[in-house]
């Protein structure tokens, strides 16, 4: 330190300083090269092992939803044990089985459904909601949801009161999925604002996952939070919830505020001409 | 003599102090940039892979947007373009193409290919403009979306100034018409406006990348190329830099000043108390938003401005050193014009972070590093000529600039790896490597030289954009 120190009294600190300055962007830039060049093999190796695994993979989707047989059956006559063990070959599996059962309903996602419970996968989704990164728990949290998994709803519905705002809407999205309105009514209760984004993916998963069942959507609207009401009123007008329309016309009565009043008043007219 | 000798040294050694001082600075900033921008991308990363944009292609309570396209001379593509604007993935939107008082045959096409007739719409211009000539809607269905403006020639502002008067929407999109968009880019513009926390968002800006010898089929990219030619190439790279280490942090700093003429987003109503595009500048795009931005701080008014890192838009850079000079001379006089039309914002603590860092960064390393670099190299010709250069520490200052050039540039090709990938292939990474080494002799001086011509240009009072020959896009066929 005391060298460095002498070396800036007297001024001699440039050349040595330039010369560190030199090697360093040089070393620096190597290593990024180095970490560019490891990055793209490992991304080709990667893909070739996602075309290795996917032949496997397409076999045992194939004997699983339209040979009939049990995912224990396989395992015992394939061997599956050695990939089951790998994470990547357990990733792919997991991609492959939910973007089927995006495509499939009926039985054939029923079957996918029991493939994801008895190969284990089940558990790798719950063991990413207790993750501590956000996007690890937002991962289980999608994959429960897309396979049904009722029992994940209490696990999941926690994650709706995050201030993680991306992790929030994924979860409120799962619970929708789930539980329908039940899904929604506690946001009664929610103390911040909701903003539009996470009001539009609420209604947006009404809208995907066909929820008939409306049950309750009318309890949003007796929400303090004005925000809450505003979305009530967004899905009645979205929905076309005309059986909701006494709730709203109560609510033109005792709106908090006049762009609340304005707005119930405009929902009310949409729903009642035509 | 003695006492000549001294000071001579002193002026020396000031100077070489100066100068390290100086490089030293610009460098850490871009450090500190780039950490940033590297936090924000990954941030935003993130949180995109669980967004799902089609909520906002089904819901009738997306963003309402008004496409505002300016059109001059374009006719050689205004068709395709205009087609590939028409078939965007959005709902709430209509498209206004302002023509510009077109010397060409735009105007006869518009109207043949979308089966154009005058129409009396109903608007109350908030800006005063050139005359109107006559605003155009199309008989078939298929594109009622589509609004044409036909106006007297008054420059790319003043255009853009007709479309935000008839804009019938509350957000206006304002991008090039010979830009190449993704089919995504107005979800993702859009979003934004949607998530405000009690702070209004007046702007959104998007990414813009080089398209040259990209293969483009029916107005949409297929193929991603490196250019051949070392000009565009290494624009490739400058792009990737300026928008990937950059701006992304001036985003996250909500300290924003620029938003790419191609592609942004507006919140109309601030646009319009703004006061629309300023026709005295040529840097009209950079100047409204700091305008939108000062009208927010002076009303005191919680705001922000987002920047949507995707690449969205797709532009053709210039190939040729003749017109490369043209725009970068212009970029130049449009800083030089904003910094002074708000030259009372710098530094001053009334405009928060834009006052005391985004206008003073602005103003020394946009506008003024050209000249220092000039001067410096004038400095150096003269302590050739006076014998009073240290060889062996000018030589190790070159090294150290050119080393921290090429490091950034590296750096950025890393960042662009680990994010967007979108020059997958194995010779375009070491094109672009190489570009890396070969900028700071090749292209670094030719952008001095034309940011000092831009200097020139605006002492002499040069105005006006100059003609800009493109060469077109590569067709797939």
């Amino acid at each position: 330190m005391e060298k460095v120190w002498e070396l800036y009294e007297k001024g001699d600190w440039v050349v040595p300083f330039l010369i560190f300055s030199i090697y360093l962007f040089i070393g620096a830039s190597f290593l990024l090269y180095v970490v560019i060049i490891w990055s793209r093999n490992k991304n080709i190796s990667r893909e070739k092992r996602r075309i290795e695994y996917s032949a496997a993979i397409e076999e045992l989707m194939v004997a699983v939803v339209f040979e009939d047989m049990t995912f224990a059956t396989i395992q015992k006559e394939r061997s599956l044990d050695l990939f089951l063990n790998n994470a990547f070959f357990r990733e792919v599996v997991m991609e492959t089985i939910l973007n089927l059962h995006k495509n499939y309903d009926g039985v054939y996602a029923q079957k996918l459904e029991q493939l994801y419970k008895d190969s284990g996968l089940i558990n790798d989704s719950f063991k990413k909601l207790r993750n501590f990164r956000w996007e690890v728990k937002c991962k289980g949290i999608t994959e429960l949801a897309e396979f049904n998994i009722n029992d994940a709803f209490e696990n999941i519905i926690i994650f709706s009161k995050a201030r993680k705002k991306t992790l929030k809407i994924v979860a409120i999205n799962a619970c929708i999925k789930l539980a329908g309105t039940k899904g929604i009514v506690h946001l009664t209760e929610h103390p911040d604002p909701i903003d539009d984004w996470t009001q539009l993916n609420i209604i947006g998963a009404f809208k995907k996952h066909d929820i008939g069942d409306t049950k309750g959507v009318e309890l949003l609207l007796g929400s303090k939070n004005t925000t809450v009401i505003t979305l009530g009123l967004k899905l009645i007008k979205e929905l076309k919830l005309t059986q909701k329309v006494p709730y709203v016309a109560e609510l033109v009565d005792r709106a908090p505020n006049s762009l609340i009043k304005y707005e119930a008043q405009n929902v009310l007219q949409t729903l009642t001409t035509v | 003599m003695d006492f000549l000798n001294n000071e001579l040294m002193w002026f020396v050694d000031m100077y070489i102090v100066l100068i390290l001082g100086y490089a030293i600075l610009i460098m850490s900033s871009y450090l500190i940039l780039a950490y940033l921008s590297t936090k924000e991308l990954r941030s935003y990363l993130k949180k995109n892979s669980f967004v799902d944009y089609d909520v906002l292609l089904t819901s009738e309570f997306a963003p309402k947007l008004s496409l505002i396209a300016p059109a001059y001379n374009e006719g050689f593509t205004i068709e395709e373009n205009v087609k590939s604007l028409l078939s965007l993935n959005y709902n709430n939107y209509q498209v206004i193409v302002v023509n510009d008082g077109s010397k060409d045959n735009s105007m006869e096409i518009l109207i043949k290919t979308y089966d154009l007739v005058l129409t009396e719409l109903d608007f109350h211009p908030q800006i005063e403009t050139k005359k109107l000539k006559g605003i155009y809607t199309s008989r078939n269905a298929a594109f009622k979306k589509l609004i044409v403006a036909d106006k007297e020639n008054g420059g790319k502002a003043d255009a853009l100034n007709v479309g935000l008067n008839i804009a019938q929407n509350p957000y206006v999109v304002c991008i090039d018409v010979d830009c190449i968009l993704d089919k995504d880019s107005l979800l993702k513009l859009a979003k934004p406006f949607l998530e405000s926390h009690g702070k209004r968002i007046i702007a959104t800006g998007g990414v813009v990348r080089i398209a040259n010898q990209c293969i483009i089929k029916n107005g949409r990219l297929v193929e991603v190329n490196i250019p051949d030619g070392m000009i565009p190439r290494i624009q490739v790279l400058e792009y990737l830099r300026a928008f990937l280490l950059g701006r992304m942090a001036w985003g996250r700093l909500d300290g924003l000043l620029l938003i790419s003429g191609a592609f942004g987003a507006f919140d109309k109503e601030i646009a319009l108390l703004a006061g629309g595009y300023s026709t005295k500048t040529v840097g009209e795009d950079m100047e409204l938003v700091v305008r939108m931005r000062r009208y927010m701080l002076e009303n005191k008014l919680p705001y922000s401005v987002s920047y949507i890192p995707d690449p969205l838009c797709w532009t053709e850079a210039p190939e040729e050193f003749k017109i490369f000079k043209k725009q970068r001379s212009r970029w130049m006089r449009g800083t030089i014009e904003t910094l002074s039309f708000h030259k009372n914002m710098f530094m001053n603590p009334k405009y928060k972070l834009l006052g005391m860092l985004s206008v003073p960064y602005w103003t020394l390393f946009e506008f003024l590093a050209p000249g220092i670099e000039f001067i410096g190299l004038l400095i150096t010709v003269v302590f050739i000529i006076l014998g009073l250069l240290n060889w062996h520490f000018f030589f190790l200052l070159l090294l150290f600039v050119y080393t921290f050039a090429v490091f950034f540039s590296v750096l950025a090709l890393f960042s662009e790896e680990r994010t967007f990938h979108k020059y997958p292939k194995q010779a375009d990474f070491f094109k672009l490597l190489l570009a890396a080494f070969i900028e700071p002799l090749y292209f670094h001086p030719m952008a001095v030289y034309a940011a000092l011509v831009g200097y020139k240009e605006k002492i002499k009072g040069t105005h006006g954009w100059g003609e800009m020959t493109r060469k077109g896009f590569t067709k797939k066929q």
